[in-house]
């Protein structure tokens, strides 16, 4: 499974997005507002779903909000951060 | 009309201090008792300086009560006390207590937990000990009370909102006398929710600052005696200490840990409080804001401030005791009565500068105060808003 | 008893637990007299153990919540969320008529669940890996902030936790508000879950006790709890016109032993739940007394006494009897009419709540 199949499948399993599958979620899909409709508690939720499966830490939400704009991003991320 | 609720006692702990008066002269002095966590121990990557009551030592396996109650029963002791109500006669009243907290009623029992997962057999200290532990039935039981008794659980405006229900039991003849109030410990589950959630912040809080970063848990417990006039008018020796004019609530409906971003439930509960007072916004001497010191919560309050009570001094305490929880309503009521009494209030610690964002500014130093007035806000979890409005009592 | 100086009429019920959900399942269980109880496994290497309980089933919150909304919504609050909604329909509000309507939750014991999912966090990742939407859904007044979001309630809104006490202290608040003219309407209910870890501490503190299938409400010498969860919500208006099921017309609580007389109602509706500590006190009544009984449909719950309320709403309505009599097996057809049900629930620590149901309402209550 790809960095990204594997965020895709964290979103749906962990954020409890039943109603969708993880090929409906575009690559650069905004997970927030008008996209995947994700909110500020999802944020949160997510910066430690990452830490627990990616030993990524995403420590405030300043750091965090160019990070979580879609699975593209945080994919990104991850990889520069677990590169370094 | 409705009886009216003066206020006879008032009992208070919290980590500026130990006494009603000991907290004011402590806050008036600028001090800021945080430190790193002694109650618990914690395995987050950075510590988040917290305020502890100094002289309560950590509760024992063997307590029978959980470090809240035994808070709230601190409070609600020193606050009889200084009502000078003999208990013989109290107990010819109807006497409520009504006391808000959030850890007081949570089966946070980490380590039972911990070990009935485990697969080990814990034994029920823990569970006998939150099921005796019951902030308002402590209360009622120690002084033997058979009035109305309930606790309140409406996170952090649970102190705010008992201290308004309590007053309501009043006006409506249901009560002749409440212990009404707040309290809560610190846990270390409440120090992992606000850093899962990340509010809680790893230097000191700076409530309404445009470098805000989050809050400072604290803990701590305040008990009121409120007591209707007519009951307090037949104990002239005793001096009222201040009045509760009014309370209001109102509900934002819209997000489980995020104000309404235009503070919808907030104005509906200042303006609740104002039309229930008949208070004229221009009495207020000022408010004693929710000021925890997150990036939401001050935007939210400075708005809602910045429209309804634009040039009312306001200042936030949270920066000498940290946010208590359930308790903090409680402790800002007792410190607002203090604060009428000195025409004084401190400066809002920890502010460091203007936030373009905002148009208002909290007093940045010690300032007197005008009017007999004023008004305390809490907002909480689950967007429950709570307003007290206080009247000064007679001179000392 | 303590009337109140004007009572609250019964606009609405609505109610889930383990005989199902909604009123017409909820009479089919409490003309049974009892609904068959399901066994919860306790897995626990201190010895396998099967316990009864009675478990609420949520699904059909879907056809008023949609499933989006409900997906970081816990167990917990969906029963209150589900009762609450039933209430209301009940009640013939439809949502937009919510918003000036104020709330309050009773629960003994909180999102029990929730709160050990999050501890659970903590034990398994660490500190620093505690989840944020466990932490956030365990507070004591998740449900009544859901029930707000979901309904726009935007009046009062409170949530009270006085173990078997919580329902009759959120109706002595109902009351004041409605006195106060803070709100015409108030939804007020009470909600409580099991656990694995209640079941864990049934077995420890009833070790001793024979198993059980079904309480035994009138054996108050024995232990037979069974546990039970779900919600039952009322909505109570200050209007006397709107009583669909009667009004609530007085409220006591306070020292069993300085409890005022309960002989002044027509019927008397005990909440003894088959825990023994409890049952000393309901032993005490006249043995002449005839007494009704609901909780074999419904279990042992802190905020049982909210059903209780429910099923005298429902008997007043209809004019019958339901649930265990002491005197007959089931039913009681002796009664062919009446006008009053008084509700009373004992505590384990000598106090007891008495809650007043009057066919009249009005200052003559």
């Amino acid at each position: 499974m790809t960095l990204k199949e594997q965020i895709k499948k964290i979103l749906i399993e962990d954020l409890n997005l039943e109603d969708i599958t993880a090929e409906e979620i575009a690559d650069d899909e905004p997970l927030f507002g008008d996209g995947l409709g994700l909110d500020s508690l999802d944020a949160v939720e997510l910066a430690v779903l990452v830490q627990k499966n990616f030993g990524v830490e995403i420590k405030d939400m300043e750091e965090g909000r160019p990070a979580l704009q879609s699975v593209q991003a945080l994919a990104q991320f991850i990889e520069d951060k677990q590169g370094k | 009309m409705a009886n009216s609720v003066c206020v006879t006692g008032m009992g208070c702990l919290c980590a500026a201090g130990d006494t009603l008066d000991e907290a004011v002269t402590s806050m008036m002095a600028g001090e800021r008792h945080a430190g790193d966590p002694s109650l618990f121990k914690s395995s987050q990557p950075q510590l988040f300086p917290v305020f502890a009551v100094r002289s309560l030592v950590p509760k024992a396996a063997e307590d029978v009560f959980l470090r809240t109650s035994q808070l709230a029963l601190n409070a609600a002791k020193q606050a009889v006390e200084q009502s000078q109500w003999d208990l013989t006669e109290l107990r010819k009243l109807k006497v409520g207590v009504c006391i808000g907290t959030t850890v007081g009623c949570t089966m946070d029992v980490e380590s039972f937990y911990g070990d009935y997962r485990n697969g080990q057999d814990p034994e029920m200290l823990a569970i006998d000990c939150f099921v005796e532990s019951n902030p308002a039935t402590v209360i009622s039981r120690h002084f033997g009370l058979n009035g109305p008794c309930q606790t309140i659980v409406n996170a952090c405006s649970s102190g705010t909102d008992a201290i308004g229900m309590g007053a309501m039991w009043i006006e409506n003849g249901l009560c002749d006398v409440v212990l009404a109030g707040g309290a809560d410990e610190l846990c270390r589950t409440t120090y992992n929710g606000f850093a899962s959630l990340q509010i809680n912040a790893a230097v000191l809080s700076r409530p309404f600052s445009a470098d805000r970063c989050g809050l400072n848990l604290g803990e701590g417990a305040a008990v009121l005696i409120l007591e209707s006039e007519t009951v307090r008018q037949q104990r002239q020796h005793v001096v009222a200490q201040g009045y509760v004019l009014g309370y209001g609530s109102g509900t934002d409906g819209w997000h489980l840990t995020a104000p309404h971003p235009e503070g919808r439930g907030l104005k509906q509960a200042l303006q609740e409080a104002l039309d229930r007072s008949g208070v004229e916004p221009d009495q207020l001497a000022f408010v004693n804001t929710h000021g925890t010191g997150t990036k939401d919560n001050d935007r939210v309050e400075s708005l809602v401030l910045a429209e309804l009570l634009p040039s009312t001094p306001f200042h936030s305490t949270k920066g000498y005791t940290g946010h208590a929880l359930g308790a903090a309503g409680a402790l800002e009521a007792a410190f607002c009565l203090a604060f009428l009494r000195q025409r004084q209030i401190p400066a809002s610690a920890g502010f460091t500068g203007q936030d373009p964002e905002f148009s208002v500014t909290p007093v940045v130093e010690n300032s007197a105060v005008v009017g007999d007035i004023a008004l305390s806000e809490s907002l909480a979890f689950g967007g429950n808003n709570a307003v007290l409005i206080l009247a000064r009592g007679e001179m000392a | 008893m303590t009337l109140l100086k004007q009572s609250m009429a019964i606009q609405g019920i609505g109610c889930v637990g383990g005989f199902g959900s909604g009123n017409d399942q909820f009479v089919s269980a409490l003309k049974a007299g009892h609904t068959s109880a399901t066994t919860v496994e306790l897995n626990h290497p201190a010895g396998q153990q099967t316990l009864p309980a009675l478990l609420a089933n949520t699904d059909r919150l879907t056809d008023f919540v949609s499933r989006r909304s409900l997906r970081r919504i816990d167990h917990f609050s969906r029963m209150a969320l589900l009762g609450g909604y039933l209430a209301i329909e009940d009640a013939g509000l439809a949502v937009e008529d919510c918003g000036r309507i104020g709330i309050i939750v009773a629960s003994g014991y909180g999102a029990t669940n929730t709160t050990f999912n999050f501890l659970g966090s903590i034990i398994d990742d660490g500190d620093s890996c505690a989840s944020p939407t466990s932490f956030s859904n365990s507070v004591h007044n998740v449900a009544a902030a859901y029930l707000s979001m979901q309904l726009q309630a935007l009046g009062p809104n409170l949530t009270i936790s006085q173990f078997d006490l919580s329902i009759n202290a959120a109706l002595h608040n109902a009351a004041c508000w409605l006195a106060q003219r803070r709100v015409d309407t108030v939804l007020v209910g009470g909600v409580d879950e099991h656990s694995s870890l209640l079941n864990y501490c049934y077995q420890r503190y009833f070790a001793n006790s024979d198993a059980v299938e079904q309480i035994d409400p009138f054996d108050f010498a024995r232990q037979s709890a069974v546990v039970g969860e779900g919600a039952a919500f009322l909505v109570l208006s200050r209007h006397a016109d709107k009583a669909k099921y009667g009004f609530i017309a007085g409220l006591d609580a306070g020292d069993f032993s300085q409890r005022s007389t309960v002989e002044d109602s027509d019927l008397l509706l005990i909440g003894a739940d088959g825990h023994q500590t409890c049952g000393a006190m309901y032993e005490q009544l006249p043995t002449a007394q005839s007494l009704l009984n609901c909780t074999p449909c419904y279990g042992s719950l802190p905020v049982g006494q909210a059903f209780d309320l429910a099923a005298a709403g429902l008997m007043l309505r209809e004019q019958s009897c339901y649930g265990v009599a002491r005197q007959q097996p089931v039913g009681c057809s002796a009664q062919s009419s009446f006008d009053s049900i008084a509700s009373l629930k004992c505590t384990a620590n000598d106090q007891f709540s008495l809650i007043r149901l009057s066919r009249r309402g009005g200052d003559d209550a």
